[in-house]
């Protein structure tokens, strides 16, 4: 049986330059140069001013990894004079980040949420035969080491929107966790 | 990460320790792309001590998974737990991997 889940809310990355979300008052700053092998060390400089009940271990480390990965290799193409710039606020309740590059942008934008559209639908009727075609997203630029599904779990993890600028070079992210309720008593 | 390879009857069992992140994520592609042309037919892969997984880590499972489903030959992927677990949800592949509780569960349904 079809599971409509899937459908009932198709995310999508947005270009919107205008978004609140790239509104960067009253958050840090840290810039790295396009280093693939410290990417991993740059998010930890980033993720450790988050509190520690927004890690839930490793996972925000691992979603801001990622972006950063995206702007190092897929953006800077690993240029190591170019830059890769991250605003970011954290509190027990949110974290929110703009990672910028100096690349051409993402160019393939459309076809990715084409792609992730498929996907869903393919999802939805619970396909594993076509669902095969559709687990990671391949350019002309893709290589080994690209997974190809990045995007996909960060769209679902960035519950608060992931929203690119107009040249398509910086993202913008805001995940919201719930907050505690405090025992009464 | 450090790969271990142990054998239990004619499923082999790859013990995956450490973190699967975008500088080692292809050890476990290539070691499973040499097992398959040694004829390994049966893969568990026990990811028990995994706490990490990005998405070249889940892009190596994928590769691994279509690569083996092609060749109709048998993979389970054993022991998701925590972020692991997480962040394959997050990419709504948790009906895609054939994946067991445990690696006994493992052994068990490569026999049916």
């Amino acid at each position: 049986m079809a599971d409509k889940t899937y459908l009932s809310d198709i995310k999508e990355i947005r270009v919107d330059e205008n978004s609140p979300l790239f509104d960067k008052t009253g958050m840090l700053y840290k810039e790295f140069p396009s280093d693939y092998r410290q990417i991993r060390y740059f998010t930890l400089l980033i993720v450790q001013s988050a509190p520690l009940e927004i890690k839930e271990i490793n996972l925000l480390e691992q979603q801001i990894s990622e972006v950063i990965k995206n702007g190092v290799k897929h953006g800077n193409r690993c240029d190591a004079a170019k830059k890769v710039r991250v605003w970011y606020s954290f509190d027990s309740t949110h974290a929110h980040l703009i990672v910028q590059d100096e690349g051409e942008g993402f160019k393939d934008l459309e076809k990715w949420n084409e792609f992730n559209r498929n996907r869903l639908e393919i999802l939805s009727a619970q396909d594993f035969e076509r669902l095969s075609d559709y687990v990671s997203f391949r350019t002309q630029k893709s290589d080994d080491n690209d997974g190809g599904n990045a995007l996909f779990a960060a769209l679902e993890y960035w519950n608060g929107g992931f929203v690119f600028n107009e040249a398509r070079n910086a993202v913008a992210m805001l995940k919201s966790f719930p907050q505690k309720k405090h025992a009464i008593g | 990460m450090e790969l271990k390879i142990r054998k239990n009857g004619n499923n082999y069992i790859i013990d995956v320790n450490g973190e699967m992140d975008l500088y080692n994520s292809y050890k476990l592609k290539e070691l499973v792309m040499k097992m398959l042309e040694k004829k390994v037919e049966r893969f568990i892969i026990n990811l028990e001590n995994v706490d990490y997984i990005d998405s070249s880590g889940i892009g190596a499972l994928i590769y691994i998974c279509s690569t083996i489903k092609k060749m109709s030959l048998k993979l389970i992927i054993t022991n998701i737990h925590g972020s692991v677990k997480k962040v394959i949800e997050l990419t709504k592949l948790m009906g895609y991997f054939p994946i067991t509780n445990s690696i006994e569960e493992a052994i068990l349904q490569m026999e049916d």
